[in-house]
């Protein structure tokens, strides 16, 4: 499981939106790494794509209004780690799809995706949950 | 710059290390005892006040061992998903070096991993190649960097 209860922040509403972008990726990675063939899987794996292009966006999104709403000092660089992962994943799925489909890229997003996430929620989004309980606002919803 | 350019990669990756896979035994190892013939081999290019490039070496059962822990399976080879993720510690590590060059008002930015050794036949005034033994293995980080005149 690539969940981690250390990850946890603290925050109840990011630590909700962390599990479900761990279970995605998760997800995602187990279709891609299943011994069925790429033809059997390219569905699975298409609609994991999909929905998880869009989960990243709500979800960094959410991470951003609440960094606003409690005064995160590191909000501009936060973002624009976000902006650069939301890239990434933008061109990487139209590599994908110009290269009909083919299993190569999404086995490097895959990769990438993992070491991101972990490191991003593991180091990164630490430091919010630092400020925030800090500052006694860690259990706002927003 | 001072020339110690040692100390903020093994401290990166003592880092890295420590929070994606609860290593703590990250510790200098004299790189006559590393053999690399079968290493993942990420390049990062570096610009701004400091230019050239990193290369970072995971031999293959260290580069397994990690993507194991992260992912929670079995992975037996060495493939795309398997160098995508090594690629990206490195790029981990690197981004966490230049966050402490910021630091001392050294502006840096890095490159996308690269796989593969670049070499050339440029010469380098910031150099140290050395290695890690960890828990799961060895790591051996190449460094070759010129400071850029202001």
């Amino acid at each position: 499981m690539l969940w981690k209860d250390k990850y946890e922040l603290g925050v109840p509403l990011i630590d909700r939106q962390h599990k479900e972008l761990f279970k995605r990726v998760e997800e995602f990675i187990v279709t891609l790494r299943s011994s069925a063939s790429w033809e059997d899987k390219l569905q699975r794996v298409d609609e994991t794509l999909e929905f998880m292009k869009g989960y990243v966006v709500e979800h960094f999104h959410d991470e951003e209004e609440y960094q606003k709403k409690i005064g995160y000092p590191g909000y501009n660089e936060h973002r624009k780690i976000h902006a650069d992962m939301v890239k990434y994943v933008v061109n990487a799925s139209k590599e994908y799809e110009q290269g009909n489909h083919s299993e190569v890229y999404m086995q490097q997003l895959a990769g990438k995706l993992l070491s991101w996430l972990i490191n991003h929620v593991a180091a990164e989004d630490q430091r919010i949950a630092k400020y925030a309980i800090e500052k006694g606002v860690a259990n706002d919803e927003q | 710059m001072s020339n110690d350019i040692f100390s903020p990669f093994l401290d990166a990756t003592r880092s890295v290390f420590k929070l994606m896979f609860d290593i703590s035994d990250v510790n200098e190892l004299p790189i006559e005892n590393f053999k690399f013939n079968d290493a993942v081999i990420i390049c990062i290019g570096v610009t701004g006040d400091l230019e050239g490039n990193i290369v970072y070496k995971f031999p293959r059962n260290t580069s397994l061992t990690m993507v194991n822990i992260m992912s929670g399976m079995e992975i037996e080879s060495v493939d795309d998903f398997v160098t995508s993720a090594i690629s990206e510690i490195a790029n981990i590590i690197s981004g966490n070096v230049v966050t402490m060059f910021t630091e001392k008002n050294v502006k840096c930015d890095i490159l996308p991993p690269v796989l593969g050794n670049t070499e050339d036949d440029k010469t380098y005034a910031l150099t140290n190649d050395f290695c890690v033994s960890t828990s799961i293995g060895k790591v051996c980080i190449d460094i070759r960097l010129n400071q850029k005149n202001k």
